[in-house]
């Protein structure tokens, strides 16, 4: 492919190919071997599981990262995206789920931010505003007024603006990135119709999604992505069967050691924590289940489907709206996180470095963090009962390096999981809940991690583990919810469920 | 769930090291994170961390007694002491705060408004331990008020306490009716004239609050949580430490100091005065910056903070000694909170850089 | 503290109760009954010729803000002088130290059209082009103190003599030093805040007094008007220069702070000399028992007399010992040397610090 000369015709050849792509981060290949191609006017679609690669392809297209090897063409040409400058100069605009707008700005200002209608530096803001206007039209929303001010906008009419703004950058292929995440149904068929008017302009799309309803809907053609590659493109995105689909994304080839699950059936265990009808306004809807000592549960479920709020609810970290949550047989109280953690919960966040972690402070003052009262009176703290305990602590868990002076921040994710675990263990938590416990740790690490959890399940604790990582669920859990829209489609045993089922709940929306 | 592992899985775990933590060791190792483990040595720490500083209060030292001959004498030592006693023992507080990851601009207002209300003529009516306790309780009082604002209201730090600090000296003012207050009660002029072995009572209520601080903030459970919310709020709330409580009483502690400080100053200047404590706020915030704490929060000591304020007090008393332009004096010390900031921020990006 | 962070809701209620009597308690504490005497002094005597009532007038009145004594004398003494004629109304703003505000007001009482504006300026320069545009608009400006720029944005000035000040300061104690067969003494001196044009005068005419007689300033330093600021710096003063024989502080309101550094470092080998005239300094001058001999007035009685200057010129009359028939054009006050001596004159003008 790289052979091919420069053809004469660029409209006749693909926008944008890319191909052999490949990406290297320190431990993890997170492209091995990508091929894309885009052809102009063509909604294209991205498919995979959580790793498969999807962001980093996205990045590398955004000029965010460059590849190690691979040759992107555009327009037929060989080019180099080195900065996001780059990309944008070159026509490829990249719109992220979390909209980079300025909230204070108005539209039109939002929109030629970095490129002002403002010859010899002094703004022309009629004309701005004029021409901000007449892009909004492309885009069929004339309701828009440029001069209004950003923040007072929905989510949906900032993508718009997103939108507005890549077209008035003269952009030939615009990246979304699960653009329907943040929309109601109705403002869906919304997008769908801007991409149309799009499309028809000859721009290109490409479109990440898990929603294959969707996909359906919106696409052209259908690209699927594992372990980093390419596995199979060009198939039609109308008409390939989700069985096809899942097939493809599934049955990937790191394949972790999970450690075995109890023989008995851990429901005859004495129940531990009751969630009875939560909900957290329209985010989390009416979700019961149970956990008991010594269980692992599993939440399986996309981005966005509210799994996270799920678990921070019933840790008391956001109030919930609706239901209760018993936990020791005493309903615990809304929105109270000291109150949950004094009757014997833990919470091992999603963001380790901002929301559990001290980065600067030693391991040692980390792991003692919530279990101050039992090493002091009166709080005076007794240091050397600290640290023999922490020390033991560590010990057990096996964190490598063990000393317990070093800042937590030089040690490694694995290890930085294991002093949130150690800090929890310290004291007498009785429910680990435990968002995303294996991001941003090494694929050696991870059986590890997995080994250890089934320890501390198997002394007695029980665990409630998120994960958008399907098999990770399905290996580590006892019992699996699978999340969709804020609500459980799904609860059953995990044995008897496997990854090519789940992932047809949470992409069909069909409970099995 | 378990499939047998394809070859390709075993060709690439011989690419990535095995031990994940050796990985970043080894990249720490490349980026010179030796130093930085040296830094984090816990007996050497604390001793680097003030490195720059004690060697600055070694310059001025040298300075000062090749200046003036009167610089080094005992009376002199005494003198910068008992000068460093008052804004010490609010700095103490504003430590905490700012570890803690807020700020405090109400400082010198709390310490006028502390001082006039402790000495209105009712106040004094009631001799010398009344009004402590009112400067004690006043000061804490409108601690626990900064402290409820930025909690419980969610006002930004700097907000709260800007309009306490206008209007704390407002009501000062209002009190005193703009005049200054006479101390006419012996006990509290006393304070600034006793001496037990030599040592000033106000420079040993000073040592008596550093001491205090320390051992709160370095041996106590709320000091290990005043570090961890200026290290991370979210973090701190998630290990299920109550931040609201402790925010509120981190200012509290604040206030107190603020009304210690103003029972110094009754007996050091016999009055009373809404224009006590002008900037001591920005006094007591260049002290701990130049001190080696974070004004981000997280990370900080009081030792620096009070070797800070002994740097500010020296020049003073330097530029006194010799007769020099109090101009002058104030450029040395902006060039001072310049130069050790710049230290400390290239400190923290090299350790961040690893 | 800590020990309270375990025990929370014993706490709670121990806070409760204790937040309600604390409350009572600091509320007991804020009566300053006492201290609320009728200012003192500041009622110049007018010529009673000049006493006659006049036609109703409306005088404006503008001032920094009364964050000390002596602008605090100023403004209660403009205010208990207009209260003495039936026929005058006065239009007193509230005072500033922030300039444009000052501007604003100022601009305020011309646009009300007042018969006559008493203005002391924050800054004298800055308010030049304000009191230009009353005196255009016809309402006459009588310039307190703090001299404009230009002669013509007042009809008269009237002020203290900060050069006299410190000449009649200096002049004192080259004359204690001679007496005392001082051949060359140490002579310290306390500024108020340095860069001000009135602390400088001070200084020159102290400088210069002294000068006359053979001696100099050995050590300077300068505060900020305030208690505080007084204080700290005569403590490093006294420990610069371990033997003085005379000090002159160029304001009594900082002059508390000086006092108690004095007293506290247990120094008496000098004489000191205070400036502006507080009554809390006359009375220690009194009692003759401290270092303080004498101050060097800077009478804020000049507010009365400025309010009746206004009257004057509103009304069209002159001063009836001059055989002028109108207002001069600029008035200096005299800085009195006030000492044990004649203390008991000086004391019903002096101002509460």
């Amino acid at each position: 492919m790289s052979s091919e000369p420069v053809p004469s015709d660029p409209a006749g050849s693909p926008l944008l190919s890319m191909s052999g792509i490949v990406k290297d981060f320190p431990g993890v290949r997170a492209l091995d071997g990508v091929d894309l191609e885009v052809r102009a006017g063509e909604v294209h679609c991205l498919l995979g599981q959580n790793g498969a690669g999807k962001s980093t392809l996205i990045k590398v297209l955004s000029g965010a990262h460059t590849p190690d090897t691979g040759e992107i063409r555009w327009q037929g040409r060989p080019v180099t995206l080195s900065t996001p400058t780059a990309a944008i100069n070159q026509g490829i605009a990249t719109i992220y789920q979390e909209l980079d707008l300025v909230d204070g700005l108005s539209v039109a200002e939002n929109i030629y931010l970095g490129h002002e209608v403002a010859p010899g530096g002094i703004t022309r803001r009629r004309a701005q505003n004029a021409a901000a206007g007449e892009v909004l039209g492309r885009l069929g929303h004339t309701d828009i007024s440029p001069t209004r001010e950003v923040g007072t906008l929905s989510s949906a009419r900032k993508q718009i603006v997103s939108m507005a703004r890549a077209l008035s950058r003269q952009a030939r292929l615009i990246v979304m990135d699960e653009p329907s995440a943040v929309l109601a149904q109705d403002e869906v068929e919304n997008l769908f119709r801007v991409i149309r008017e799009l499309t028809g302009q000859g721009v290109a799309v490409v479109y990440i999604s898990h929603r294959l309803e969707e996909i359906r809907a919106i696409g052209d053609r259908l690209t699927v992505l594992k372990d980093g590659r390419t596995v199979a493109t060009d198939l039609p995105a109308a008409s390939t069967s989700t069985s096809e689909v899942v097939s493809l994304m599934t049955g990937r080839s790191i394949e972790y050691v999970f450690p075995p699950r109890p023989p008995k059936p851990t429901t005859s265990r004495p129940t531990l924590l009751t969630v009875d009808h939560l909900s957290l306004d329209d985010v989390v809807r009416d979700v019961s289940f149970t956990v008991a000592e010594g269980q692992i549960v599993g939440i399986a479920g996309l981005v966005g489907s509210g799994r996270s709020e799920l678990l921070e609810t019933l840790y008391g970290a956001r109030r919930r709206t609706a239901g209760a949550v018993t936990f020791d047989g005493r309903v615990l109280p809304r929105g109270r996180v000291t109150s949950s953690v004094r009757r014997g919960m833990g919470l091992a966040p999603e963001e380790r470095k901002s929301q559990a972690l001290l980065l600067e402070e030693s391991v040692l003052r980390n792991v003692s963090l919530s279990s101050l009262p039992h090493f002091s009176r009166f709080g005076w703290m007794s240091r050397r009962k600290e640290r023999h305990d922490v020390t033991a602590g560590l010990a057990s868990l096996q964190v490598r390096p063990s000393d317990p002076g070093r800042p937590a921040r030089t040690l490694s994710g694995g290890n930085q999981q294991k002093v949130v675990l150690a800090r929890w263990l310290l004291g007498d938590t009785r429910l680990l809940l435990l968002d995303e416990p294996t991001r941003g740790v090494d694929v050696g690490a991870r059986t590890e991690l997995y080994k250890l959890i089934r320890q501390i399940a198997d002394d007695g604790v029980g665990v409630v583990v998120v994960s958008s990582d399907v098999p990770e669920v399905l290996g580590l859990a006892d019992h699996v919810l699978v999340m969709r829209d804020g609500t459980a489609i799904h609860q059953g045993p995990a044995d008897e469920l496997d990854e090519t089922r789940v992932l047809d709940m949470i992409l069909e929306g069909t409970a099995a | 769930m378990t499939q047998p592992p394809d070859q390709r899985t075993d060709a690439r775990s011989q690419t990535v090291p095995t031990d994940e933590q050796a990985r970043v060791e080894a990249a720490a190792a490349r980026t010179g994170a030796g130093i930085a483990a040296l830094r984090d040595h816990p007996a050497l720490a604390p001793v680097l961390r003030n490195l720059g500083l004690l060697v600055v209060l070694a310059l001025l030292c040298v300075v000062g007694t090749s200046t003036s001959p009167n610089f080094l004498t005992v009376d002199n030592f005494r003198n910068i002491l008992v000068s460093s006693s008052v804004i010490g023992v609010v700095t103490v507080g504003m430590t905490f705060v700012i570890i803690g990851g807020g700020i405090d601009l109400s400082v010198g207002a709390l310490v006028a408004l502390s001082s006039v209300w402790a000495s209105t003529v009712a106040s004094q009516s009631h001799g010398a331990a009344v009004m402590i306790l009112c400067a004690v309780l006043v000061g804490t009082g409108a601690g626990i008020v900064n402290g409820v604002l930025i909690a419980y209201g969610r006002l930004v730090p700097f907000i709260a306490t800007l309009a306490m600090m206008v209007s704390a000296r407002g009501l000062a003012a209002k009190m005193a009716d703009n005049k200054t207050q006479i101390v006419t009660v012996q006990q509290i002029n006393d304070i600034a004239l006793k001496e037990y072995a030599g040592i000033p009572l106000l420079a040993i209520i000073f040592g008596a609050v550093v001491l205090a601080g320390w051992l709160v903030l370095n041996r106590t459970t709320f000091g290990r949580r005043t570090f961890a919310l200026g290290g991370s709020s979210e973090a701190t709330r998630l290990a299920g430490i109550n931040i609201n409580v402790h925010t509120v009483l981190l200012y509290a502690l604040s206030g107190a100091c603020c009304g210690i400080a103003a029972v110094m100053l009754l007996a050091r200047t016999t009055t009373g005065s809404s224009t006590h404590g002008e900037l001591y706020e920005l006094d007591a915030i260049a002290a701990v910056i130049i001190g080696g704490t974070l004004l981000t929060g997280g990370r900080g000591t009081l030792v620096g903070s009070i070797l800070g304020v002994f740097v500010f007090t020296t020049i003073t008393n330097i530029f006194i000694l010799n007769n020099l332009a109090t101009s002058v004096q104030n450029i040395t010390k902006g060039v001072i909170i310049v130069a050790a900031v710049l230290v400390q921020t290239r400190a923290t990006s090299r350790h961040v850089s690893t | 503290m800590a020990a309270l962070m375990d025990n929370l809701g014993r706490r709670r209620l121990l806070t409760g109760a204790g937040a309600a009597g604390a409350t009572a308690f600091l509320a007991a504490c804020t009566s300053n009954a006492e201290s609320s005497a009728p200012a003192a002094g500041g009622q110049t005597t007018a010529v009673a010729t000049d006493n006659a009532p006049g036609k109703p007038i409306t005088i404006g009145f503008s001032a920094p803000e009364a964050d000390h004594g002596w602008i605090g004398a100023i403004t209660s003494n403009a205010k208990s002088q207009a209260g003495k004629y039936s026929e005058v109304t006065l239009d007193a703003v509230e005072g500033t130290n922030d300039v444009n505000q000052q501007i604003s007001q100022v601009e305020t009482l011309i646009d009300k059209k007042v018969d006559a504006i008493v203005l002391l300026p924050f800054d004298g320069k800055a308010l030049t082009e304000t009191g230009l545009k009353a005196q255009l608009a016809g309402i006459p400006v009588v310039n307190l103190d703090r001299v404009f720029a230009d002669p013509r944005a007042a009809r008269t000035w009237i002020g203290g003599d900060n050069y006299g000040m410190g000449a009649a300061a200096g002049t004192y104690i080259a004359d204690q030093m001679k007496s005392k067969g001082i051949s060359e003494p140490v002579i310290a001196e306390i500024q108020g805040i340095a860069n001000l044009p009135l602390t400088q005068e001070r200084s020159q005419g102290f400088a210069d007094a002294l000068g006359e007689a053979g001696f100099k300033v050995t050590n300077q330093v300068s505060a900020e008007f305030t208690v505080e600021s007084g204080q700290q710096v005569t403590a490093d003063l006294l420990q610069a220069a371990p033997h003085i024989d005379a000090l002159w502080n160029h304001d009594d309101d900082q002059g508390v702070g000086v006092m108690a550094a004095i007293n506290q470092a247990g120094r008496d080998e000098f004489i000191m000399v205070g400036g502006a005239g507080s009554s809390n300094m006359m009375k220690l001058i009194k009692s003759d028992n401290s270092v303080i001999k004498a101050t060097v007035t800077y009478p804020p009685s000049m507010a009365s007399s400025a309010i009746n200057l206004a009257r004057l010129i509103a009304n069209g009359r002159g001063m009836s010992d001059l055989v002028e028939p109108d207002v001069p054009a600029s008035i200096t006050l005299s800085s009195a040397t006030v000492t044990k001596a004649n203390v008991d004159q000086y004391l019903p003008l002096a101002f509460p610090s």
